[in-house]
């Protein structure tokens, strides 16, 4: 054997045996995985929707925004199942200090924030990071546009901006703001109960 | 032969990866903003290093000395992707705060260094027994780090409140030139301790 075929034969078979190995641990770690990010979903739309059932896995919409990206709306069903409780969606925050802040946002039929909760951002820790605290996203709660203008102190608008930081609170409560006009926009759409999705199954009142 | 005992305890002390060599400061000023990342950010570099020390080892006689660096480095990506996948699944709450900085293992130099410098010359056992030393003296520099940066800076310990409300958060400790403060400071008090 030549030395140059050591070589190739020798790399070829570590990859190959790397590979295997790797393709075990992914069908291994598949499945807890996808759990994760399922329940990481089922929790922020309990946050968002408090006293909710919301099922993420049915009676949701798919819709556009309007830069027509897409949106997934989750959707609770009242006990009864015949219209919808309240809807919760992501919006995105483009214009956060570092990268873009994914927020989902409960919003109740009436037009009422059920509240907001942060998915990912990548924030100066300690500063623009306090978007995080409950302290802080419970100032949304039960908000909704008719009562408040959503923009931070500073900008002359209802929503307390953090000590150090008021390009993150602005950033999310600026899209907060768009979500809450967006549904309020297709308000219609989002509480036809019959449409999308499949049927709620069991709701809240009957299983628990 | 010297003793496994030696080769154990000289990367925690005497060859202390961060502190005596300077490697894998890349991870080390990123993470250890709060002492529990230093931790899971030491651990898992640990995990790795035994790892790919013990397969690089075994695999000394193998490798051809050409294409060396190649194999070691799919030996530590490897490792590298089964720990990423393993915290994703079980671990996924600390895998959303390290983040980027898992995948990054594989260019921490410490590990290449330690394949090339020490176990593609030396028997398993000893290998592993280095990994581990390596690993530990690794983990408890950035638990140090970390240690010190939470504490200063946001008042807390382990995330719990220790410095009181009264206490005013050095913020600049949690963000990454506080990381350079607190290493340098470090890397000076163990210099001096180690003159005298």
């Amino acid at each position: 054997m030549t030395s140059t075929w050591r070589l190739i034969t020798v790399l070829s078979g570590i990859c190959a045996v790397a590979g295997f190995a790797l393709a075990g641990v992914y069908e291994v770690t598949k499945e807890p995985i996808a759990y994760q990010k399922k329940l990481e979903v089922i929790r922020s739309l309990e946050a968002v929707l408090p006293g909710l059932k919301t099922d993420p896995d049915s009676f949701f919409l798919d819709m556009k925004r309007e830069d027509e990206s897409q949106v997934r709306v989750f959707r609770a069903p009242t006990q009864n199942g015949d219209a919808v409780a309240g809807a919760a969606f992501e919006v995105v925050a483009p214009d956060g200090y570092s990268g873009n802040i994914y927020i989902m946002m409960g919003v109740f039929p009436d037009g009422k924030l059920g509240g907001i909760e942060i998915l990912s951002h990548a924030e100066t820790p300690g500063l623009g990071s306090l978007i995080v605290n409950e302290s802080w996203k419970g100032l949304f709660r039960g908000r909704s546009l008719e009562d408040t203008n959503f923009k931070v102190k500073k900008d002359g608008g209802d929503i307390d901006q953090l000590t150090g930081a008021t390009i993150s609170p602005r950033a999310v409560s600026g899209a907060v703001e768009k979500g809450l006009i967006w549904f309020r926009d297709n308000r219609e759409a989002v509480l036809d109960a019959a449409a999308g999705g499949e049927k709620p199954v069991n709701t809240s009142g009957e299983t628990s | 032969m010297s003793g496994y005992g030696q080769e154990f305890t000289k990367g925690i002390l005497k060859d202390n990866p961060v502190f005596r060599m300077v490697l894998g400061l890349c991870p080390l000023l990123a993470v250890t903003s709060t002492a529990i990342n230093g931790i899971a950010m030491g651990l898992a570099s640990t995990f790795v290093l035994v790892c790919s020390n013990t397969v690089v080892s075994s695999l000394r006689s193998i490798i051809p000395d050409k294409v060396r660096i190649p194999s070691f480095i799919i030996v530590i990506a490897s490792f590298v992707t089964i720990v990423d996948l393993s915290m994703n699944a079980w671990a996924h709450q600390l895998h959303k705060t390290l983040g980027l900085f898992i995948p990054l293992i594989v260019v921490n130099c410490l590990i290449l260094g330690r394949s090339e410098a020490f176990a593609s010359r030396n028997p398993i056992l000893r290998s592993v027994v280095d990994g581990v030393g390596m690993g530990i003296g690794f983990t408890l520099a950035l638990f140090l780090l970390g240690t010190v940066r939470e504490i200063l800076g946001s008042g807390t310990f382990f995330g719990y409140p220790i410095l009181g409300t009264a206490y005013n958060d050095i913020l600049v400790m949690i963000l990454p030139p506080g990381a350079f403060l607190a290493m340098g400071i470090m890397l000076g008090v163990f210099n001096s301790l180690d003159r005298s």
